[in-house]
């Protein structure tokens, strides 16, 4: 996956005089080959998010292209559905379906996106809860379950569709603290088995043992970007330095 | 004629009062649907939906009932000469006017998160809304559609206007005039039916859609 000089600019519509425009992505390019586990971060409302939704098409671009291996999704006329279908998301505040359980949660997509038949769309969806380890849930509603499990079947819905990448914004920034750690254990799983994986966390303890690549993330610029080893232990930039020197110390005082 | 007579004789109009009610229930379910995901999703088309509210909730029934049944029926015999089509028909638009309100509503309390959640699997936009949408916003109606369907029991009493369907209201009024020409009991009776046809509905759907809000976290 690929995005090339990818701008987007919110409040550009707005009618009122004193509206901001925010630039939450300027002129940002990023490559991701398969394999790869990249991890964006930076300060909030520095717009990560929304880069990460412009990947997935969610939110369309002003301007740039975002190439899925060699279809150009930005070209008008693509058929985004069938694209999306071949992009993971997990959203930060989870977003499951809530009037079905976890297994029709992960199902949906199998039977009415990719068509699959009744018995091998449940099987499929059944493999996917199990892989996350919540198998248990399968027949519970999301208010039923912990934010943790929650997650995880967020990410079992994102995955069963055996996407090309999955995006993940910020999966655990939501859940209480002692539920990060199952989420996380998950994510590296998933890195074990060579998925391919763009993620927008700040778990920096993660990041170091899985990461291939961090990118550091402000004011809608990709400011730095480098090996984990890099920036834990001397960032080229100020900023990233400055930063990861917070980060650290937060997560050491915890 | 004494009062169980009486009684017995609006009794067999309640099926008809019943069924005109349900069926322009389900008329409303069927228009207001997709009218209040067309002016919610559509934006560029929203103008006709909120012109086709503007006139069916602004032409009283009973006109329209009228309009319909002696304007329409006489060239189109079939379906506007029939006076059971033509009441829940009406009833029906009046309803989908109402339901598509409703529906709009409960959209907007949901918010567009299931939307980008479904659009991120992939789902098309109007797969999504059948698949995620439509079941979430029919529960979170649930207590307005309630006090609708209470309201279509109630209107249907209009049908009475085009005659010859024998609801509850065209008998109370025949009642009142055949001797003795008891123009008392045979209203009372029939507010009595109106009001238990119409609570036990209101009650039990609230119950319902309370039980799959709680389900859904609401």
């Amino acid at each position: 996956m690929e995005a090339k000089n990818v701008y987007k600019t919110y409040g550009k519509n707005s009618k009122k005089a004193d509206a901001k425009q925010i630039e939450a992505v300027k002129n940002v390019s990023l490559q991701i080959r398969k394999g790869d586990i990249k991890l964006i971060f930076g300060p909030s409302g520095s717009g990560k998010s929304t880069f990460l939704r412009c990947l997935a098409m969610l939110d369309i671009p002003d301007k740039g292209e975002i190439y899925l291996g060699d279809q150009c999704l930005t070209k008008p006329g693509v058929d985004l559905n069938k694209a999306r279908a071949r992009i993971g998301f997990v959203f930060q505040h989870i977003y499951l379906f809530r009037h079905l359980t976890a297994l029709r949660n992960v199902e949906l997509a199998l039977r009415h996106v990719l068509k699959l038949p009744k018995e091998e769309a449940r099987k499929r969806a059944l493999a996917a809860l199990a892989e996350v380890k919540v198998t248990d849930c399968a027949y519970k509603y999301p208010s039923q379950m912990s934010g943790g499990q929650a997650q995880r079947v967020g990410i079992a819905r994102a995955l069963a569709r055996n996407p090309d990448i999955i995006l993940l914004d910020e999966p655990t920034s939501a859940l209480d603290p002692e539920l990060t750690g199952e989420v996380i254990d998950t994510l590296r799983d998933l890195a074990k088995e060579g998925a391919t994986m763009l993620i927008v966390s700040h778990e920096m303890p993660f990041a170091r043992d899985v990461a291939d690549e961090m990118i550091f993330y402000d004011e809608g610029k990709i400011v730095e970007t480098g090996r984990p080893s890099i920036f834990f232990n001397a960032p080229s930039t100020d900023r990233a330095k400055k930063f990861m020197d917070r980060i650290i110390k937060r997560t050491t005082r915890e | 004629m004494d009062i169980w007579q009486q009684l017995s004789i609006l009794l067999e109009g309640v099926p008809l009062t019943f069924s005109i009610s349900l069926l322009s229930f389900f008329a409303g379910i069927a228009i207001g649907l997709p009218l209040a995901f067309i002016r919610v999703y559509e934006k560029e088309v929203g103008f006709v939906v909120d012109a086709f509210e503007k006139i069916f909730r602004g032409i009283p029934e009973i006109v329209l009932m009228l309009m319909i049944y002696f304007g329409l029926g006489p060239f189109f015999p079939f379906p506007f000469n029939n006076a059971f089509f033509v009441a829940a028909f009406v009833l029906g638009l009046r309803s989908g006017a109402n339901q598509s309100q409703i529906y709009r509503g409960a959209i907007r309390g949901i918010g567009d998160e299931q939307m980008i959640a479904a659009q991120s699997v992939g789902l098309p936009k109007w797969s999504a809304i059948w698949h995620i949408m439509v079941p979430q916003v029919l529960t979170y109606s649930t207590p307005g559609l309630g006090s609708e369907f209470a309201l279509l029991i109630k209107d249907s009493a209009y049908a009475y206007v085009i005659g010859g369907l024998a609801e509850i209201m065209t008998l109370s009024i025949r009642i009142k005039s055949i001797p003795p020409y008891d123009v008392i009991t045979p209203f009372v009776l029939a507010a009595i039916l109106y009001i238990g046809l119409t609570s036990p509905i209101a009650f039990w759907l609230d119950r319902w859609g309370n039980k799959r809000k709680k389900k859904m976290g609401l």
